[in-house]
Parts: structure tokens; sequence; C-alpha cells
């Protein structure tokens, strides 16, 4: 069996062509693996030019983001600072010259840390039949039929506002044993609206809305975020693999979000 | 490059400190190639028409094969030939029988049945290696699932499965018991004398080498019927020697090129992908390549094995280890490999660097449903010095002791017989526990900050081969019609103190003109070699054993390990064995044989190069096979 590679100029008309045997290749960081590895599911590989892929516009405080902008190109972009330290973390320089944010999206855990900040950061999808959905709403049912991300809409944070962290075992190049991103509003020293997502405990990126809730209105020390701690790991779901068991990820994870609350407050 | 620092004020007037290379940096003699990315591996030898070739694989723990379909195969673009099991001439190895260690116990193609998740069944050889994976993905077999075992105490309960047919108690045999046996004086007795006794189980995770290279070779077709072979292997006459034996080749027909390793720490001795990639060459006359892919590296690839270790010390309330006794489980996976091999090796090493006067151990080399296990960096020692160390700081706590000085307190020294009987030298633990101390600032008594490892050693107590207590549980066989407890059993026997061992009576001599005579021995002997086992000297060389009358064989025995390649447990006489009768089999086809070979070994035939009876391969020269 061999492979074909079809190219589109436009993103649509190379959604119309996928299913069945076809798949969506973008920067190919996990495709060609599986094309390497001599993967049955799929003999055709489907790419499209369509500029709209690159770009990276400001509209007021929201950034739209082409699904096919690489993890180097958001380091690089100075509006994209926010997500500079994210996409640091992701692969090596090889990778990052590859992966794109699109992809990301996509990718089955311990991958995905992308998409963990910007379920924190409430992006919105773009897709190329012109739908919109937001991230969370396609995460959570992400083995449903799909189209082409076309680009990613997210708010640009307040200073300070959002804070992540990977841990990995291997630095700096590691996979995430788990990955924490939170938007939190401070207001006079107290939070706000909060926002929590963890990656690496669930099959897909996951908000902890219990914690979320026991943070609304706590002052940032160690009293006022036990609550929000203590219900951190409520409806996570983490496996049990080769880089930790589930029970040590849900030991551990308060420990980071304690940490990462604590870090600059 | 890093700072070292070398203390040359520790043993200043044992060294002579006028070397070239030892002691200065010194750059890899092939780091440059590497660096700049000149260096050919194998890999970079290119071949006109080269055809690639991948295993179809199981994907249970333990199954047998109903039936193999490649109809569909067969007839896909691109592949040249399917290889099965019955394509391999001598289908059954192990690594080890170039030594003259262990049954051949493991097929290069799997025929009748797979054992670990990932053992192949057949081949495809294709034009182009994704051509060669969709045919394997058509390859259709009909697996008939079996139960499996793979936890190493589980694996050696009597209603176990049997993992590996050569060894039906799932256990590798010590000559004639289960397990790899060491006594060094009373550890029973000494346990009740001691103030208290701290108990430990080491568990170890099996380690992936994980080279950057992963394993694999090219073999092409040359002129004269001789094949060259490319690879990556890290022991390229043990893949030679492998090659030769398997595919009933003669060695002269096989040009190994290898000496440049993309990474091997013990991964990389196996010699798998050298036969099968000679093989694909023999059958189809082309260049082949076979070459294990990320995923088979780790799934397939032999690890260092699993380990689980029970430690159990007789302390004083000083800190003195008066009785430590091991129980220690080898997990080696679904064949033999070196597992078996590196046990021996560990035992030699117990109880660490410390002088315990009375030691037990009973370690088991275990075949489980798990990938099998092989050699890395440190073999056989690596684990069980995690457990000891560990263990060490739990003694130190159980009688509230500074670690260090714990360590220091029981530490061997110059002059001590060590457990497996010789007498230790050039140990230096002590000093390095007064730098470590030293380098972390933490406080060590006066007695501990002066203590030296070559003062108040090989006195006459710590210099004695003490008498030993000996047991004869855990005969092989035994352990598949009842449970016995794995930890050393109480001593039943005897042997008196200064005996260093009599089970280990090394065949006689062939021809008188094999006996070395000492002055053409590489290293210092004493002329009037040891035949006495007097107390305090080394254990026999087994040269130096010819005129050594033997203790009959129905005295006591103490097991010790320090047989040496050349001695494997195997050619122990079998008269060893005296009363005991092998309990009955599951497999009686499959029981290691019981030959009451106590004739002197005598040739057959007169030496001739190579030789040509069946079942042996031709390469080997005269050497006794089973």
């Amino acid at each position: 069996m061999s492979i074909e590679v079809k190219s589109f100029d436009t993103l649509r008309q190379a959604s119309e062509v996928l299913g069945g045997s076809a798949q969506y290749i973008a920067g190919g960081t996990l495709l060609m693996r599986k094309v390497n590895y001599g993967d049955q599911s799929f003999n055709q590989l489907v790419q499209s030019t369509d500029p709209a892929l690159k770009q990276i516009q400001s509209q007021g405080d929201e950034i739209l983001i082409g699904a096919g902008v690489t993890m180097s190109e958001i380091m690089q972009h100075p509006q994209l600072q926010f997500l500079g330290e994210v996409a640091r973390s992701v692969g090596g320089p090889a990778i990052r010259n590859m992966a794109t944010i699109g992809g990301n999206l996509f990718a089955p855990r311990p991958y995905g840390d992308m998409a963990t900040a910007l379920l924190a950061l409430d992006a919105n999808l773009h897709w190329a039949s012109g739908q919109q959905q937001s991230l969370e709403q396609f995460l959570e049912r992400s083995d449903a039929a799909r189209d082409i991300v076309h680009s990613i809409s997210v708010r640009q944070p307040p200073t300070g506002a959002f804070q992540y962290l990977k841990v990995s075992r291997v630095k700096p190049k590691g996979v995430s044993l788990l990955t924490v991103a939170v938007l939190l509003n401070r207001e006079n020293g107290r939070t706000g609206n909060v926002r929590i997502a963890f990656g690496g405990m669930a099959p897909e990126p996951r908000r902890a809305m219990a914690a979320e809730q026991a943070l609304q209105g706590a002052s940032l020390d160690e009293s006022g975020i036990q609550r929000c701690l203590a219900a951190c790991t409520e409806g996570m779901a983490p496996a049990d693999d080769s880089l930790a068991s589930s029970w040590y990820r849900n030991e551990v994870a308060p420990v980071y979000l304690k940490r990462l609350l604590l870090q600059r407050s | 490059m890093s700072r070292v620092e070398f203390r040359k004020d520790l043993f200043a007037d044992e060294r002579s400190d006028d070397l070239n290379e030892v002691g200065k940096p010194t750059i890899r003699q092939d780091i440059i190639g590497h660096v700049r990315g000149t260096t050919r591996f194998y890999d970079d030898h290119l071949f006109d028409g080269l055809l690639h070739m991948r295993c179809v694989r199981s994907p249970h723990h333990h199954a047998r094969i109903r039936n193999i379909n490649v109809s569909g195969a067969e007839s896909m673009p691109g592949v040249r030939r399917i290889v099965m099991p019955s394509d391999v001439p001598n289908n059954l190895n192990t690594l080890l029988s170039l030594i003259g260690f262990g049954r051949d116990d493991e097929p290069l193609l799997s025929s009748a049945k797979v054992a670990y998740k990932g053992e192949p069944v057949c081949a495809v050889i294709a034009d182009t290696e994704r051509q060669a994976r969709d045919a394997v993905a058509a390859i259709k077999v009909d697996w008939e699932v079996l139960p499996h075992v793979l936890d190493v105490e589980q694996a050696i309960q009597p209603d176990a499965p049997v993992v590996n047919e050569t060894y039906p108690n799932n256990l590798f045999d010590y000559g004639r018991f289960d397990h790899q046996k060491l006594r060094f004086g009373d550890v029973h007795s000494a346990m009740q004398r001691a103030d208290k006794i701290v108990e430990g189980q080491y568990q170890m995770s099996p380690i992936e080498q994980a080279p950057m290279e992963t394993c694999g070779a090219i073999a092409a077709p040359e002129t004269n019927e001789r094949i060259v072979c490319h690879t990556a292997t890290q022991a390229l006459f043990f893949s030679l020697g492998t090659t030769a034996k398997l595919l009933d080749v003669p060695s002269s027909r096989l040009h190994f090129i290898g000496g440049t390793v993309g990474g091997g720490f013990g991964g990389k001795v196996d010699s798998i992908t050298e036969p099968m990639a000679v093989l694909g060459a023999l059958l189809t006359g082309k260049p082949v390549k076979f070459h294990w892919d990320r995923e088979e590296e780790m799934q397939v690839g032999a690890p260092r094995g699993a380990e689980r270790w029970v430690i159990r010390d007789g302390v004083m309330n000083d800190g003195s280890i008066i009785a430590r006794e091991f129980t220690g489980y080898f997990d080696c996976g679904a064949y033999t490999r070196l597992s078996s091999y590196a046990i021996q090796k560990g035992v030699g090493h117990l109880p660490g660097p410390y002088t315990i006067p009375n030691v037990a151990a009973n370690v088991y080399c275990v075949y489980t449903n798990r990938t099998p296990a092989t050699a890395m960096r440190g073999f056989g020692i690596t684990g069980v010095d995690f457990a000891i160390e560990s263990h060490m700081d739990k003694v130190a706590e159980a009688v509230g002791m500074n670690p260090i000085e714990l360590r220091i307190h029981n530490a061997y020294r110059d002059g001590d017989m060590k457990a497996h009987r010789r007498v230790a030298k050039n140990t230096a633990l002590i000093e390095c526990c007064q730098v470590a101390a030293q380098k972390s600032n933490w406080q060590l008594g006066p007695q501990y900050a002066s203590a030296s490892s070559l003062r108040d050693g090989g006195s006459t107590e710590r210099a004695a081969i003490p008498e030993t207590a000996v047991d004869m549980v855990g005969k092989i066989g035994e352990r598949r019609s009842s449970s016995i407890a794995a930890s050393p059993a109480q001593g039943t026997e005897r042997v008196p103190a200064g005996q260093a061992s009599e089970l280990l009576s090394p065949l006689p001599l062939q021809h008188a003109d094999m006996q070395i005579e000492p002055s053409r021995v590489g290293h210092t002997v004493k002329a009037t070699a040891p035949l006495a086992n007097a107390a305090g000297a080394p254990p026999p060389a087994a040269t130096a054993h010819r005129e050594t009358t033997q203790p009959p064989a129905t005295q006591v025995s103490t097991p010790v390990s320090q047989q040496s390649p050349v001695s494997p447990p195997e050619s122990l006489p079998a008269s060893s064995t005296g009363s005991y009768q092998q309990p009955p089999r599951d497999q009686p086809a499959a029981s290691p044989p019981e030959a009451p070979a106590v004739k002197p070994y005598e040739p057959q035939e007169r030496f001739n190069k190579g030789m040509n009876r069946p079942g042996a391969a031709r390469h080997l020269i005269n050497r006794r096979r089973r």
C-alpha cells in the first residue's frame, strides 16, 4: 500500500475529501510516525497551502491564530508572548519547527500541552466550514466526526493572570506527566474569575470545575487555596502508564497546582 | 569535561604515579566522528536493491500458534519471501551455549507457541520497508491464548503455567538445585543470637538500555558463497558464532563487520538481528536489512531484568551485622539469554562490601511471560547493590546509628574472607565513606574518621572460612509438586571450618599436557597449589585440582558461587545427586537430561576441524553438546 499525498489551495477543498482512508496532515509530528510505522488505517494524506493557516491577526484584545502556526512561530510573535512559555515546553526545536497549534488540539496524551493552555484561556475554534465552537465543547466530545480547524481565537489575558506549568521527568524535552494551566483574575488580593485546566489527568485536557468554584473569592495563600487543592482532582481520570501511576498523578496534581497558584501571588 | 578530583593521598604507596593514561583526561577515540556526523554506522552501508525484513509478532503474553495464514501476504506487491520457522536450519539456541552454559531454549522464529508479547513467529522480506510492513499486517495468525504468569513468585508456584518447555519448572537449573545457593557460616543460629532482626524487600523494574541506534544488521551475498554482515552488535564474535549455529553454516562463510555501535550498554549482545539478516540474504540471494524500529527496541529488545530481593539481617545493638540472608528473584523473562549468568556474578558479590560472618542466599532465575532479560552495565550486581545499600540505611535506622558510621563499622577490610571464599584485597569502602562524609559535611565519630581498610582486617577470625551449615532443600523439580519456602532453609548438615567447597569438583584433565604450569600463568600463583583447602586460601583454581582427592559425593556439599564459565553447573558430576529421586514432571519430554556421566571425558572421535553430526552445528569444534 503506497501513500498518496493530495494538496489543495483552500482548506475547504481539503476538508471535502477527508474521511475514510484520508488523513489531514499539518506539521506531521504525530502523523508521520504512523506513516513510517506502516499504519494500515489510511493511505491518503491531505494537505492545504491555504495562506489563512499561517495568519496571526489581532482584533481588539482577541487574537486569531491560524491552525498551521507552529510552536516556533508562536514563540517569536510579539503578541503571543503569553503563549511563548507554553510553545517552548512542547518537544525540542525540531518538533517546535513543525508542530502546529491546530494539530496540538488533536494530540492524545501525553501530548496536548498547548490545548491545555488554550482550554484555560477559553479559546474558540473556527472550522473550515465556517462554524465556530468553544475548545471546551470540542474536547468534551473529541471522538465525534470532524472538520478541519481553520484557526483559533483567544483573548489576551491581563498581565500575570495566566500561569502554566508542565511536569515532565526528562528536562527540557520530556513529555508531560501532567500539565496545569490557570487563568486567574485578581481583585484586591482575592480571586475573581478562575479557569483551571489539567493536561494528562484525563484522556483529553480537562477543566477542574470543582477547584475553580472553591477558589472563587478565596485569598491566595496557603489556607485560602486549601479547599481548591482538595477538590482539584475531582472528575479527573488519570492513566496508569509508563510515566506514572494514576495514584501518583492524583497525589501530585494538588502539589503542583499549589506551587503554581502561590508562585507569583 | 566534568571536574575530577584525584585523592592521591589515599593508598599512595600502592601505586606508582608514572602512568601516561590512567588518571589523566582523554578524548574518546571515536567521539570526533560521532559529533561531526562522519561515523558510518551499520545502516550507512548502502546496497543496490536492498530488501527489507520485518517480523510478525505475538500480541499475547502466552499463546499457542494454531495456524499461520500467509496466503494474502505472499501475493502482495514487492514481497519476495515469507520466512517461516522451518526455514531456520537449527532453530533452537541459547546465547551462552557458545561457552557451554545452559541448554538451548529459544527459537529464532517460534513455531509452536509464543511466551512473551512481541515474540516473532515468521517474517516478510520485501522490496521496501512499507511493503514489508503491509505484508506483515496481512498475515493472519490463529492464536490459542494460554494463561500467563508475569510475577516471579507466582511463576514458581506448583500450579504456574509452564513458560519455557526447556525449563519446565520455570527455574533455571544450578547443579542439583533450582536456585543458586550461597552458604557461609550458620545464618539461622546467628539470627537467634542477634539483638534485632531487620527485614526488607526491594523491587527493581526492568530497564531498557535505549540506545540511539536501534538493533539491526544488513547482510549481503559476497563472492565465494560468503555473506557479509554489517551489524550494530556490541559482541561481534558472539553474533558470528550464534549466526553460524542457528543457520548451520560454517563461520568461515560469514564475514562480519562491526565495531561501530550507536549505543550498546548490554542491549546489543543478544545477536537476534544478525542471524535474521543473514538468513534473509541466504534465502533471497540479495542484500537484506533487518532493523528494529523504536517500538520493537522497547518491546522486544531485552532489558536489564527486574529483580526482587528480600534481605534479613541479624544485627547487634552496636551495629554489627552478624548474619545476612538473601532471597533473590531475577525475572529473566521467557528465555534465558544472560540472566542465569548474571545471577552467578551477583551471588559472588554477596553480601556486598561488608564482612559478615554468616551469610546465606537462595537466588532464583525465574521464567515469566515477559520480554527476555539480558545484560546491562554493572552486569548482575546493580540491582542487588541497590537492595543492599537501601537495607544498610534501614539497619542504621533500626539501631539508631549514623548510616555512614554503620557502613564503616561493617565494611570489609584487606585480608577478610568474603562469603564466596576469596580473600578481599584492595578494599576501599572505608575511604570512600570517609571522603563522601567529608564532601557532604557529614560528621563522623573519631574512631570512624580514623578507620582504614588497610588495618584490622584479616585477623584469624575475619580471615577464616567458618563452619558452614548446609541444606539440600530446593532440588530441581521439587517445587512443582510441593510448596517450599523460597528463603534459605535451616542447615541440616555441616561443612567443617576451613573447607572452601567440595561440590565443585572439576572434570579431570583430558591430557596431562593440559596442566598449566604455575610459571606460565599470567598472574602470580603459589607454586604448590592449595590442595587441602587450607583456611584463608583462595579457592583452588581448576588446574590445581588434578591430584586432589575428591571428598566422597555422599559427604555434605557446600554449593558456592564461584563457578567460572568454564566449569558450568551442568558439568557437575551427576553422581552427586546421590539418592535423590527426580519427581515426576509435567512434560517428561522436556525434562533436563539426567546423564549419569561419571566417566571422565573422552573424545568420541579424533579431532578434526568441525564436525558433522546431527544436532551439532558444524562450526563447533569437537565440543560435547547435549
